[in-house]
């Protein structure tokens, strides 16, 4: 016959493959609970179950491990529902916690078990199907948990029933596990430390394979080299084997580029003050206490609580929310002197946002000003603050901490002058805006100045507010001080024309005030290259003196003050100039 | 010891060792293998070597001490050759005795002889003996002729000359025809045919072949493998060498389980006596063949009978069996070729191929050849190791051999196949012992066991007992063999307990379908066997434990109770003293009475009773 017939379907015989593999291929679906793709197949929870039919003989054998031999095969027989019929019921007095049980028996109209339940089985969840423990042996190399006894006393359990040294709380049993059964707390004395997802601000956890955050150029999957047990013990590989078409490639590595270009724009966007630096409000010490982005995450749809609002430490919903503004800013004693600018916005959505989700939520706003310059952010402050009678309290928080389950939040408001306390469910700070974490970095290698709040100086505050000071480099966003999403685009489309415009032209021009050495006088001492802010000067080895790169200088005059033998002049602003420009001032 | 390097030299060893054995004309013999030890073989053999030291006797007789006797209800036995005079039940205080009187005399001492249960006539012969006069001892044959500590002993009888003569003359494809047309089939159970497997080993891809021994010999009752391994161990391994040539295997295994010490000891000695000679190991005997064997303990669980868990077992995992849609003789220990065969099947091995495929293959039926030893055990009067041609009928077996049932019970039924075969009841007990015969009835032939039951045996009880023997001995990989079994026991308790319920019966039917088409293997498979063939004869029994509370054959506790009857019981007083409850009040001399809630019915005072006084019902 020579063909493999699934359901009628005819389909070539690949002995290198299962019947289950076949019909999958084919968009059969067969059910399945102890298979894996990453793993060699079991048999043992015998739920693939389908009737084989060769030389007439009909005989009923698991999809997962039969090879796709010749013969028929039909996956939903009289006698092949007959018998996942009974395997579950038995599983449902196996496990009768285990809803995915439930679930599957529902579908083929099993709903209460004939079978007494197993009530010596210490797991109520877990139908022995094997995948946590070879998933931890075979794939991930530790054999950190087994099967302990045999036959119906099985159970799943580290060896000795004690916790393993060698499990490392990796989670690959629990992500395995077919009906929820594992519980890491209780197979390990070893923290479980979920990989904590960076984007939803530590809210929620994330797979070590994972897309950074939605919209992320390019918007494909990374792998967290960090946490990735591949590249910790050589195990795993989990995620190559269930690739379709195999686009994991372990060996890639960070790399270095080096292109040509003829302008930078300098775009390193912000951080927020580091909350554990605001110790009165109890960052770090309250789990209930969090910042405006990790607020921002909880309101969000596609969020850790799929936009319910829910609190980290138990998940209840927050009746009361203490919003805290200039939490860092506008401090000059303690924290940032600068005003963040965006805070006095967001928070007024976010209340307002709690208010339509919570409807007996109580928001409370602690302010020391409101700012809303931008064109309708009164309108909206007004239809917050008055409209939705959100109370601005105007002061600052002194104090933050636990009472009960609740957070109790002291301040003071100013314009009555009374001491306030509120106990809260929550509390979300409005943290002072900073430049990004490493930036500073950054800016020392491109030789770009700061202001003292370490955000960049633009050439010109009224002028060149795009630009740096040292040409080719322009400046976009809050990499430049506190700034919204609507400013920051108009900046950046600011930045982005002034490149053009420079990419325009077909000769670039440079203002004729540069330095130039005198040769003779120069005795190659480098003085002069060590202060130079722009790289403009390379020292000559023939020679034996300072060359000037005349494109690159700026005409500052550092090297002629700096150079000990009067050898560098400024073209165009010698000394004897600036001389005669002071007489002519003078009137001499 | 030189190795010996070639055919030639074998045998003129053989001579020699021959040669020296001459002077020794009369010959004592104490069997003792694990049961025979039991019952103080040690002990005798070590008075009957005292005494012959005594007396003097060393130069002219030979003191022996070989594995089991086979006739377990009398050891232990003693054996005087030449006169081939038959001591059973022999106690140390008659060993001096037996030497004086009948080794040194020549008298035979008749109150010491075996008394047949059935005629009452005295057997001075072994053979006179009816136990052994149906059966055709081929496997054990030697046993009483060879210590199996003694290599040399072995090779005295003929030993390795079957080895000597496939190296020298036979060809591998030609061993593999020979043991074909013999028609040997494996004797682990299956009974598939071992020429066909060692074919498909040869002829299955790889460098690498593996020749496995399954020892695991787990079911209750039976131990015929255990006494092959401690009576005659190189015949095991002679045919494993054979069979290791014939297939192109050069590493073996034997699986042997932990609990047959005796068994092992005998194997691992055997092994390196044979390193010793050049039998095993590297170029064996100049034929540039090498071979060696490895000895793997198994912890003692049943499943690792079965040939994927027993493989699984060797390669360090946990005893559990896997998928064999591909055969083990293509991917079988470490995914490599492997030929894996019972004892008793390499035993018959050198047998064949010294008298020949049409010798063997005349004994037997037509699909089932050769002889199979059986452990007849139970309510039988003579138990023991029974070796009988296949084809022989059950009622030859349990009657002409086995004596009938003991103290004039009434037979009920034989339970074969061990745990996952079944009971045959007396209507089939004209079936001849063949592979089919067995299977067809609903039980199997199975390694070898044979439990005799009679009527006090409780049909419901013996299922429970074998069920909850598989669920304890479930590895636990699959569901429905380890949850199935579970939920079996449980309904099958019930019922013992006089709490079943008319459903029980379809509901175990039902759950029996269940664990036999949804099991990954063959215990799984079989495990319902002794339920489903105790509901196929015995249903009464079952009805009448659901419909009218009542245990026919007086076994389940709840259903049954004891009581005394006034008219019969002379108040002597014994079941009152026996009573381990206190159950039983009454002054000597008066009536006893039983209270029945302080009655845990032990049975005790039924027994003691002279009067029969105390009713069971």
């Amino acid at each position: 016959m020579d063909k493999l017939i699934i359901d009628g379907i005819e389909t070539t015989p690949d002995p290198n493959k299962t019947v289950l593999e076949v019909a999958r291929e084919l968009g059969i679906h067969i059910p399945t609970l102890c298979y894996h793709k990453s793993l060699t197949p079991y048999g043992a929870c015998r739920i693939c179950v389908v009737e084989t039919i060769w030389k007439g003989r009909s005989r009923l054998h698991t999809a997962c491990t039969y090879p796709a031999w010749e013969g028929e095969v039909k996956t939903n027989s009289e006698k092949v529902i007959r018998l996942r019929k009974s395997i579950l019921a038995l599983m449902l007095a196996e496990a009768p916690e285990a809803e995915e049980i439930k679930e599957l028996a529902a579908e083929y109209g099993v709903e209460k078990t004939r079978f007494r339940p197993r009530k010596e089985k210490r797991n109520k969840k877990c139908i022995m199907c094997g995948l946590c423990v070879r998933v931890c042996h075979d794939v991930m190399g530790f054999g950190a948990i087994g099967f302990e006894n045999r036959g119906y006393r099985r159970e799943v359990t580290p060896p000795f029933e004690t916790y393993s040294d060698v499990c490392t709380t990796c989670g690959a049993c629990a992500f395995v596990c077919p009906t929820g059964a594992i519980d890491l707390k209780a197979l390990s004395d070893k923290k479980v430390r979920p990989i904590l997802s960076e984007f939803d601000r530590n809210l929620a956890s994330r797979p070590c394979v994972h897309i950074p955050f939605p919209q992320a150029v390019p918007n494909i999957p990374v792998i967290d080299k960090e946490h990735c047990v591949y590249f910790k013990t050589g195990g795993c590989r989990v995620c190559e084997t269930v690739c379709g078409p195999q686009a994991v490639d372990y060996q890639q590595k960070d790399q270095i580029v080096e292109e040509d270009v003829g302008a930078v724009v300098v775009a390193t966007g912000f951080d927020t003050l580091p909350l554990a630096d605001l110790g009165e409000y109890g960052y770090g010490k309250y789990p209930d206490v969090i910042d405006g982005l990790a607020f921002e995450r909880l309101l969000s749809a596609s969020g850790p609580t799929s936009g319910e609002v829910k609190r980290p430490s138990d998940g209840k919903v927050p009746k009361e929310v203490v919003f805290v503004q200039c939490a860092g800013s506008r401090d000059p004693e303690k924290y940032c002197p600068h005003c963040s600018k965006i805070c006095c916005m967001y928070t007024a959505k976010h209340a307002l946002l709690y208010k339509h989700r919570v409807h007996d939520g109580q928001p409370y706003i602690f302010y020391i000003d409101v700012r809303t310059g931008g064109k309708s952010y009164e309108e909206f402050y007004h239809r917050v603050s008055e409209q939705e009678g959100v109370p601005y309290i105007r002061g600052k928080v002194s104090k933050v901490f636990p009472d009960g389950d609740k957070l109790m939040v002291w301040g003071v408001d100013t314009l009555t002058a009374k001491k306030v306390e509120i106990a809260a469910d929550l509390v979300v700070l409005a943290t002072a805006m900073v430049p990004s974490q490493d930036s500073q970095k950054l800016f020392s290698i491109l030789k770009l100045a700061t202001d003292k709040d370490g955000f960049l100086s633009e050439a010109h505050p009224k002028l060149r507010p795009v630009e740096s000071i040292i040409s080719g480099f322009f400046l976009a966003g809050s990499a430049q001080g506190p700034r919204d999403i609507p400013e920051t685009v108009a900046q950046a489309s600011g930045a982005a024309s002034k490149v053009i415009g420079l990419f325009s032209q077909e000769k670039l021009h440079h203002e004729p005030i540069v330095a130039v050495v005198d040769e003779d006088l120069c005795s190659g001492c480098k003085v002069c290259i060590s202060v130079c802010p722009y790289d403009a000067r390379e020292f000559d080895e023939e020679k034996g003196i300072v060359k000037v790169n005349e494109l690159l200088c700026e005409g500052c005059g550092a090297c002629v003050v700096a150079c000990p033998s009067g050898a560098t002049q400024q073209k165009n602003l010698t000394d004897d100039q600036i001389r005669q420009m002071v007489k002519a001032v003078l009137g001499e | 010891m030189k190795k010996i390097k070639s055919i030639e030299q074998l045998e003129r060893f053989r001579k020699e060792i021959l040669k020296t054995r001459e002077t020794k004309k009369q010959c004592i013999i104490i069997f003792g293998g694990t049961c025979g030890r039991s019952r103080g073989s040690e002990d005798i053999l070590d008075a009957v070597r005292a005494e012959i030291k005594n007396q003097g006797l060393e130069e002219r007789v030979e003191v022996r001490g070989p594995g089991c006797v086979g006739f377990c209800e009398v050891e232990p036995v003693v054996v005087l050759k030449p006169q081939e005079i038959y001591y059973p039940r022999v106690k140390t205080d008659d060993i001096p005795r037996i030497v004086a009187e009948t080794l040194v005399e020549g008298k035979i001492l008749d109150e010491l002889l075996f008394s047949d249960p059935v005629s009452g006539k005295r057997c001075v012969s072994g053979d006179e003996i009816p136990f052994y006069q149906k059966q055709q001892r081929n496997l054990l044959s030697h046993h009483g002729e060879i210590e199996p500590t003694s290599i040399d002993d072995y090779i005295a009888i003929g030993g390795y000359s079957a080895l000597v003569k496939v190296l020298s003359s036979i060809s591998p494809v030609e061993i593999i025809d020979i043991i074909k047309k013999s028609g040997l089939r494996g004797r682990g159970g299956g009974g598939f045919p071992t020429g066909i497997k060692w074919e498909s080993c040869r002829k299955a891809e790889g460098d690498i072949k593996y020749v496995l021994c399954n020892a695991d010999e787990g079911d209750p009752g039976a131990y015929m493998d255990r006494s092959l391994l401690e009576g005659n161990p190189h015949s095991i391994l002679e045919g494993m060498i054979i069979g290791a040539y014939a297939i192109g295997a050069h590493e073996g295994y034997i699986y042997v389980r932990q609990e047959y010490p005796l068994a092992c000891e005998h194997f691992i000695l055997a092994l390196d006596q044979a390193r010793d000679y050049g039998l095993l190991g590297k170029n064996i005997l100049g034929s540039r063949f090498n071979f060696d064997v490895q000895v793997n303990r198994g912890g003692g669980a049943f499943v690792c009978g079965e040939s994927t868990a027993l493989m699984a077992s060797i390669e360090g995992k946990p005893g559990e069996p896997r998928a064999k849609h591909v055969h083990t003789v293509e991917k079988g220990l470490w995914e490599r070729p492997s030929c894996l065969n019972n004892v008793e099947t390499w035993a018959n091995v050198p047998l064949i191929i010294n008298r020949g495929w049409s010798w063997y293959s005349q004994i037997g039926t037509e699909k089932s050849k050769g002889t199979k030893i059986f452990s007849l055990v139970g309510k039988v009067q003579n138990t023991g190791l029974v070796e009988v041609p296949m084809g022989i009928t059950l009622r030859e077996v349990i009657y002409d051999i086995g004596g009938g049932i003991r103290d004039g019970k009434k037979f009920k039924a034989v339970q074969t196949g061990g745990p996952s075969g079944g009971v045959i009841p007396e209507k089939l007990l004209h079936l001849p012992v063949d592979f089919e015969s067995l299977t067809e009835a609903g039980s199997m032939m199975g390694s070898g066991g044979m439990i005799v039951m009679d009527e006090d045996n409780c049909m419901v009880d013996i299922a429970k007992y074998f069920i909850n023997f598989l669920k304890d001995e479930s590895c636990g990989k699959c569901t429905p063999c380890r949850e199935g079994l579970v939920q079996m026991h449980a309904v099958l308790e019930d019922i013992t307990e006089g709490k079943g319920k008319e459903e029980d019966i379809e509901f175990l039917e039902d759950l029996a379908w269940t664990i036999s088409n949804g099991s990954l293997c063959q215990l799984g498979a079989t495990a319902s066997n002794p339920v489903l063939s105790t509901l196929k004869y015995f249903k009464k029994e079952y009805e009448a434990h659901i419909k009218d509370r009542r245990c026919p054959a007086g076994v389940c506790k709840a259903l049954i109770r004891y009581w005394i009857d006034e008219k019969e019981c002379t108040g002597c007083g014994v079941c009152f003293k026996q009573c381990p409850e206190d159950a039983i009040a009454g002054k000597l001399k008066k009536p006893h009475k039983i209270d029945e809630s302080k009655c845990i019915k032990c049975g005790i005072c039924y027994d003691v009773c002279k009067f029969d006084a105390v009713v069971l019902e």
